[in-house]
């Protein structure tokens, strides 16, 4: 490719800010268009990217990670080129695929040919090129007769099916994709997947933002962590990545401690006051996992609790009530009830996982607070899944 | 889920040049304008023909039978007018439709890097194309319902409808890139555009102004224009004047101010369209 020669990076950002302006009065917008005309730039503006800088080199693949509002979506058009920087420097050394937003920039009203052709002017295709791709990414994006219906009526999937067809048609030299395999269907995805896998493993480059750390951690080597349009952590994606689902965890520990009684009192309902597991924060495979805590009753009648185990991201792994196996809380006083449930010889594989309690009224029917308690399972277990299910080898005959 | 990957294999498309992937892009976008603007519509192409000609059926009404306007310096009323009339709602149509034309692109102003300004240009383009389309029809069956029309005017008048067209897209773009920001200018240009048609020449020839106020009428570019399609196609004058020239950079310093001041407010378009 060109930029070889040069020895230049195929993409690099130093310094790069974005303000957005913000209108508030209604005269706001004369100012903002006298501002802009007279080359000032807004008055009032908000921040969306303040100095971020990374350089990606031909074949890299750079994952970027970070809450809704970070930033990640106008980093992405900054590099796409669908908005300039209000500082600092991109340069692109080669051509850009960009997937953003769901839809490579479609038009409601034309059918999904129609769109393709667009998109294909888009790039500068000439008519005889773009009929020689057009199959190709009728193929690909796989949606039958829908291809001949204006993409108002597609599903957001659909959508995303051609979006994905069109953006890979041309083999970019860097492939930008925002949050597209979120959309598609499983077998879609999948389909993705191997075409980014497959794309990568020719040298291709990727810069890929997504919230499914799996994603990230499946298809980038690199990852970069923004925060409120900072870069905040970059470098290898598996290390970014757990800081960022450990940044998480905090935020949700703290947003999950339980409701002080006088509180639900106040509001009438059922709340967890206290939630302890034995051994605290990590335990072995195979350990036996004891959990015990309290739930204060805004009417003094026995309530019911939800215990539950899920893993770190959130995947139900068992649930059980104490009404479903008739058993009653203790009252220990001051309108609270206690529970202790024991999970002897824990058959959960090594991994991150919480262990949630929810207060239930006494019917068993209305579900109240959540609260948390994270632990890890340690061992050097190989299998797969999450629960390791009794079984036995046997003779094949 | 076996169907092949696009292009897995395939050589890399070499890069097109800015200008190439431009003219492929206003095609399209020129063929989307026309499209979506009549041909989707029942009877298609005719309404580029219908709202002038009623337009010019009415004026003809109130004009001659009622006001019994006269001084046209003996020429017919249906002529003087539809000379003039065309090429006014041409104009018209092309600076109102592009002011809007923008919101139609959001989605790709979004998501997608391209010269914003092609979509002006596309909008102005179609329309005046199709409304020359409509004035040569209508001279043709003017001649031959036997109104005096020079029809060898047609060798200045097209080259006038250049010169216009590089003002009207000079003017479009102004619009169209303040119409982002602030929502007011679509219900301004409205009534403002109807009030700069009486005071063209349009409906009535210059010589009906009173004289204090002539030079102030023959200031507005148009009425330069009305008279000089007068000239060729009223009065077979086909001869150029140093007007012309004026005229020519008067268009192309319209166009450039435009340009520059779109170009200045397109790279926050993507955040307010």
């Amino acid at each position: 490719m060109r930029n070889e020669a040069t020895g230049a990076p195929l993409l690099s950002l130093e310094g790069v800010g974005k303000d957005y302006a913000k209108v508030e009065s209604r005269g706001g917008q004369v100012r903002l268009v006298w501002d802009l005309l007279r080359g000032h730039g807004a008055a009032n503006v908000f921040r969306a990217l303040d100095d971020v800088g990374f350089t990606l080199e031909r074949g890299q693949s750079l994952g970027i990670v970070g809450e809704n509002g970070a930033g990640k979506s106008t980093l992405l058009k900054v590099v796409a080129g669908v908005i300039a920087p209000t500082r600092g420097r991109v340069q692109v050394n080669g051509r850009v695929g960009a997937l953003l937003e769901l839809g490579s920039g479609f038009h409601p009203d034309y059918t999904g040919l129609a769109n393709i052709e667009l998109s294909a002017a888009l790039l500068g295709l000439s008519p005889r090129e773009i009929a020689s791709k057009r199959e190709e990414i009728v193929a690909f994006a796989d949606i039958g007769d829908h291809i001949n219906e204006p993409i108002k009526h597609y599903s957001s999937g659909m959508v995303v099916r051609l979006g994905f067809a069109v953006a890979t048609a041309l083999r970019p030299d860097i492939l930008i994709t925002d949050e597209v395999l979120a959309v598609g269907d499983e077998s879609f995805q999948k389909k993705c997947i191997a075409w980014i896998e497959d794309y990568l493993a020719e040298g291709g480059t990727l810069l890929l933002c997504s919230h499914s750390m799996y994603h990230i951690q499946k298809l980038c080597r690199h990852a970069l962590w923004l925060r409120d349009g900072r870069v905040v952590r970059e470098g290898a994606a598996m290390d970014v990545t757990q800081a960022y689902l450990a940044f998480h965890e905090e935020k949700s520990a703290q947003a999950r401690r339980p409701m002080a009684a006088a509180v639900a009192h106040a509001a009438g309902v059922y709340a967890v006051q206290s939630l302890a597991i034995a051994p605290e924060g990590s335990l072995t495979q195979g350990e036996t996992l004891s959990i015990r805590g309290e739930i204060f009753s805004p009417d003094g009648r026995a309530p019911v609790v939800l215990l539950g185990v899920v893993r770190a991201d959130g995947t139900p792994v068992y649930g059980v009530a104490s009404d479903m196996e008739g058993v009653a809380l203790r009252p220990v006083g001051d309108n609270r009830f206690a529970f202790g449930l024991t999970l002897p010889g824990l058959a959960l594989l090594p991994g991150k996982y919480v262990v949630r309690a929810h207060a239930m009224d006494p019917e068993g029917v209305r579900l109240f607070d959540n609260v948390e308690r994270a632990f890890v399972v340690t061992g050097v277990s190989r299998e797969m899944g999450f629960v390791r299910l009794p079984h036995t080898w046997h003779d094949p005959d | 889920m076996n169907s092949p990957s696009p292009s897995a294999g395939h050589a890399v498309v070499p890069a097109p040049t800015a200008a190439a992937r431009d003219r492929a892009l206003f095609v399209n976008f020129f063929k989307r304008e026309l499209n979506t603007r009549y041909l989707g519509s029942v009877s298609g192409f005719a309404w580029a023909f219908v709202h002038p000609l009623v337009l010019l059926v009415v004026y003809h009404f109130v004009f001659t039978t009622i006001f019994r306007t006269t001084g046209f310096g003996g020429q017919s009323f249906l002529a003087f007018v539809a000379v003039a009339l065309w090429p006014w709602l041409a104009a018209q149509e092309g600076i109102q439709r592009s002011a809007t034309s923008l919101a139609g692109y959001a989605g790709l102003i979004r998501k997608v890097a391209f010269p914003h300004e092609l979509v002006i240009y596309a909008s102005v383009t179609a329309t005046l194309a199709l409304q020359l389309a409509g004035y040569l029809v209508v001279l043709l069956a003017l001649v031959a319902f036997g109104e005096p029309i020079h029809l060898e005017g047609l060798l200045l008048a097209l080259p006038l409808w250049g010169v216009m067209a590089i003002g009207i897209i000079g003017v479009a773009l102004f619009f169209a890139a303040l119409q982002v920001f602030i929502r007011d200018v679509e219900h301004v240009l409205m009534p403002g555009l109807m009030i700069l048609m009486y005071l063209t020449p349009i409906l009535y020839p210059l010589t009906l102004v009173p004289e204090v106020m002539r030079p102030w009428v023959a200031l507005n570019p148009f009425s330069w224009l009305v008279s000089r399609l007068r000239d060729a196609l009223l009065d077979g004058k086909l001869a150029l004047e140093w007007g012309d020239a004026v005229a020519v950079l008067v268009a192309m310093a319209i166009f450039f101010a435009g340009r520059w001041i779109f170009r200045r407010l397109s790279p926050y378009f993507e955040d307010f369209v």
